[in-house]
């Protein structure tokens, strides 16, 4: 389904300071698959969430999407077939727009934005509905405008809004850090049922092993730009956060801290 | 009365240029110096079209579009050539200059008194009463203003009109609904200079003459009428102006931009009622510029805060 | 500094002289009835608003030369005469706003100085019914102040500035002799120097010159296009280009060094360090057109019946120590009839 492969990305290149974060790096993820990727500060798990997005350019290798090349196609064509939520609660919404505004903009993803009136009453229902099943009651707040809400309301409508027209991913990118331990569970329980629902085939980056561990088909733990750790299926089930734990410290150890 | 009146004719066409300010610098948080040029531009093509015989309304309408194109090379520039917002203005701006001497036929100064414009025609003559006579240019000024403002909020509630409020707000949601940002950008700014360009004919057909410098400061009026309408009628923690009988009221910030601008006039207006010294005027706008923008800086700040 | 002294000057040199015609025969109270002011009504005071496009020399001085016009009518500021003045500082938004507030203000005529701001008077005047004097303005036909033969258009009618380009020519020709280029600098945006540049350029062969024009578009290509241009000709004249004469030193001092005369249009010019110049004395102008203004007050004529006027008689100034640098000597029949000699270069 999605594929790195051998990419390579350097910083500062052509410097002194020159800095390799992945050289030949490769990465497959399975169609419907779950994986959730941890690592240490500098590991390059953002940084390959951003190759995949097209955030930032690779220097050589290539990104598929099933058997499509889309290394070079700008950012916001791929977002067409991804759904992408942030660490930031502020990013996934537009604050000075309405809750309903927000809802009408992600429901248009993919079709034309024209000069049609930009709600479509038809669908305020939809809508609603949609918010009532995320238990936060902003169903009854449709005129509110987005910045006014918390940073768990926010990343509940972002995680909606991200997925709510037909994608091929989620991209998860430390989605729930910035939240307070409760409303973190939360999010992340929503993140679960939604993912279950829809079957999407969903990267989860995060620093909450826990989560790492609860969540996902797959475990992937990443150091120095490699994968160091990549479990699934039985593997998976059985591994326990002190494993986890006991890894970092390793791979700590090595690098002489 | 008649300062009433003057007051009135100049706050409502500087409006349509304060409508484009609020897209590029409220909406699109883009300061955009090429307003400045734009504005001369529309003056010049008009002053032009008029001499050749053209329909004043159709100057109107020419001058929106030349505007909108100027805009779109502002976009382009800072879109496609990664230049920064504020030098692509500038770039535009300087250009502008040249060519709109061109679009005057090479003349820095073209009269155009003894023509027909949209103020002075039969039909106006023939559809407003003697005793409406002297409001004949203050109710055509109004008309084209509530066209203006009518036709931008529809556009800010189409959904290209969302993608445009959105790109503003949060850049990355635009590209996060697979739209190019860019592109949004570039028509926001078409649409801005296309308004400037607009006002720019409605002045030279007010004034009777095209001149050269009649853009210098364009910008500055257009975002003095912005902050002051914008804090005036609409800030950010009064979710309304007044309250009557349990009924709250408040304007859209596109109509307090058009009464931003009319109030901007009537300061300047009083400043030179008072007798203020003419050479201090301009140190006088600026200083009222920047204790608008820190009043208003200080007050979003402890929004933030709250929030 | 220079010029505010010199204004100084004259505004004393006014009082003085009013404050003795005061003295000498007109009793200072109206009531009386001065003999200036007969067939008015005693009683009557006017109000009128005098709006300036730019803070500039020349202009300064018109405004000074109008109300000394007035005064010669016997209108006078501060006895019958309230004087609303502003400056637009080079704005046209402000200009206009100026005009809808003298209307506002009732004022009883619109003295407006330079073209931009007379265009503007002329709008807000036509709808007022307040008629408008305006002076400095190089070509009122070309801005539509007045009809094709000069005739009036409206309630507005004024002083123009023209060069007197052909007398110029000719004051040149008799200092020099042999030149045969005369470099002209003008700012392309500046209607009044197009204008000036074309009559130059009809009038030049008839004194066996070649003009040499450079455009410029700002304050900035000065130093290049001066440079330029003294590479190409005998002598540098200068026309009443404002970007251009806000320059004027810089000229000057290229020049010197290059031993090409510069010759001036106006007064100021050649207190600086211009050779000479058959120029315009903007306080004149101004006074001319502060009589057309009184006889509009009084009543006595329309401003709808008065073609605007130019001043026929260019006026001579010579400076002798920028012609001795130069090793020029300036001819009697002008010296003999100047205006102003400067013995000095004014920095």
């Amino acid at each position: 389904m999605l594929r790195l492969k051998d990419v390579s990305k350097y910083y500062h290149g052509g410097t002194v300071n020159e800095m390799c974060l992945f050289r030949d790096f490769n990465l497959t993820v399975d169609e419907g698959q779950f994986v959730s990727v941890v690592g240490s500060n500098g590991s390059g798990k953002t940084s390959m969430l951003n190759i995949i997005c097209g955030s930032i350019p690779v220097d050589s290798g290539a990104v598929y999407i099933g058997k499509e090349c889309i290394t070079h196609m700008p950012e916001f064509k791929r977002q067409r077939r991804i759904g992408r939520v942030y660490q930031d609660p502020a990013m996934g919404t537009c604050p000075h727009m309405t809750i309903l505004e927000n809802m009408a903009m992600a429901d248009n993803k993919g079709k034309s934005f024209n000069l049609r009136p930009g709600i479509n009453r038809r669908r305020i229902q939809t809508y609603q509905q949609m918010l009532a099943a995320l238990g936060l009651g902003l169903e009854d707040k449709l005129h509110v405008k987005a910045g006014v809400l918390s940073g768990g309301q926010r990343q509940a409508m972002a995680l909606l809004m991200a997925a709510m027209t037909p994608i091929d991913f989620l991209i998860l990118d430390e989605h729930t850090a910035a939240l307070d331990p409760k409303t973190a569970d939360t999010i992340m329980e929503l993140t679960g049922k939604l993912v279950r629902e829809k079957n999407l085939t969903t990267i989860m980056v995060t620093h909450n092993l826990r989560y790492a561990v609860e969540y996902g088909h797959r475990l992937v733990m990443m150091h120095q730009g490699s994968i160091v750790l990549d479990l699934s299926g039985s593997e998976k089930e059985a591994v326990r956060i002190q494993d986890l734990l006991d890894k970092f410290n390793a791979i700590s150890i090595e690098c002489g801290n | 009365m008649t300062l009433l009146l003057g007051i009135f004719e100049e706050g409502l066409i500087y409006a349509i240029v304060a409508l484009g300010v609020y897209i590029t610098y409220k909406i699109l948080d883009f300061p955009d110096l090429s307003v400045d040029s734009t504005f001369p531009m529309g003056a010049a093509l008009t002053a032009s079209a008029i001499l050749a015989g053209q329909n004043p309304a159709l100057a109107l309408f020419l001058s929106f579009l030349a505007g909108a194109g100027a805009g779109c090379v502002t976009g382009l520039i800072h879109v496609k050539l990664k230049v920064r917002d504020l030098l692509s203005g500038i770039i535009v701006m300087t250009g502008l200059y040249s060519l709109n001497l061109r679009f005057a036929g090479g003349r820095a100064n073209v009269p155009i008194f003894n023509q027909e414009t949209i103020f002075e025609n039969p039909a106006v003559d023939r559809l407003i009463p003697a005793n409406l006579r002297p409001f004949t240019v203050v109710l055509i000024l109004l008309l084209i203003v509530l066209a203006c403002k009518f036709l931008l909020d529809l556009y800010l509630n189409t959904r290209s009109g969302f993608l445009l409020r959105a790109v503003g707000d949060n850049e990355t949601l635009v590209t996060s609904l697979a739209k190019d940002k860019g592109t949004v950008k570039i028509a926001g700014l078409a649409i801005a200079n296309g308004f400037a360009a607009l006002a720019g004919s409605i002045y030279c057909q007010h004034k009777g003459f095209f001149e050269i410098s009649a853009g210098t400061g364009t910008i500055v009026m257009g975002l003095a009428s912005v902050i002051i309408g914008i804090q005036v009628f609409c800030p950010d923690h009064r979710p309304y102006l007044f309250r009557l009988r349990n009924r709250t009221f408040s304007l859209r910030p596109t109509a307090a931009v058009v009464a931003g601008s009319v109030i901007y006039k009537a300061c300047i207006s009083l400043a030179i009622s008072l007798g203020l010294e003419a050479n201090d005027l301009k140190l006088i706008t600026s200083a009222l510029f920047l204790i608008i923008l820190v009043i208003s800086g200080q007050r979003r700040k402890k929004v933030k805060r709250h929030a | 500094m220079k010029k505010s002294m010199r204004s100084i000057k004259i505004l004393t040199a006014a009082f003085l002289s009013l404050s003795l015609t005061g003295c000498a025969g007109s009793p200072p109270s109206p009531k009386d009835g001065s003999p200036a002011a007969g067939q008015e009504d005693p009683g009557q005071t006017y109000t009128i608003g005098i709006g300036q496009f730019a803070a500039h020399g020349s202009l300064d001085n018109c405004r000074e030369g109008f109300l000394l016009g007035l005064a010669d009518e016997g209108i006078i500021e501060g006895q019958n005469l309230t004087v609303l003045y502003e400056n637009s500082q080079a704005d046209g938004g402000i200009a206009s706003q100026i005009n809808v507030n003298f209307a506002s203000q009732k004022a009883d005529l619109i003295c407006a100085i330079a073209t931009p701001m007379a265009q503007s008077a002329y709008g807000v005047g036509k709808k007022q019914d307040i008629p408008v004097i305006y002076t400095a303005v190089t070509d009122p036909v070309a801005a539509q102040l007045a009809g094709p033969d000069g005739s009036p258009v409206g309630e507005i009618t004024g002083t123009s500035d023209k060069l007197p380009v052909t007398q110029q020519l000719d004051m040149i020709r008799s200092v020099l002799p042999d030149a045969k280029t005369i470099g002209i600098l003008f700012t392309t945006s500046e209607v009044n120097s197009l204008s000036a540049i074309e009559e130059y350029k009809a009038a030049a062969p008839d004194y066996g010159f070649e003009i040499v024009d450079m455009g410029i578009s700002a304050t900035a290509d000065v130093p290049l296009a001066a440079d330029a241009l003294l590479e190409q000709v005998d002598c540098v004249t200068n026309l009443t280009d404002n970007t251009v004469v806000a320059s004027l030193p810089l000229i000057l001092n290229k020049a010197a060094k290059k031993n090409i005369p510069v010759f001036g249009s106006e007064i100021e010019q050649v207190k600086i360090g211009c050779v000479a110049a058959m120029g315009l004395d903007y306080v004149a102008l101004g006074r001319q057109t502060g009589k057309m203004a009184a006889a509009v007050l009084k009543g006595e004529k329309k401003a709808s019946q008065m073609d605007f006027q130019v001043i026929e008689e260019a006026a001579f100034y010579g400076n002798t120590k920028a012609a001795q640098d130069l090793g020029i000597t300036l001819p009697d029949r002008f010296t003999s009839t100047a205006k102003e000699l400067f013995t000095t270069i004014t920095q």
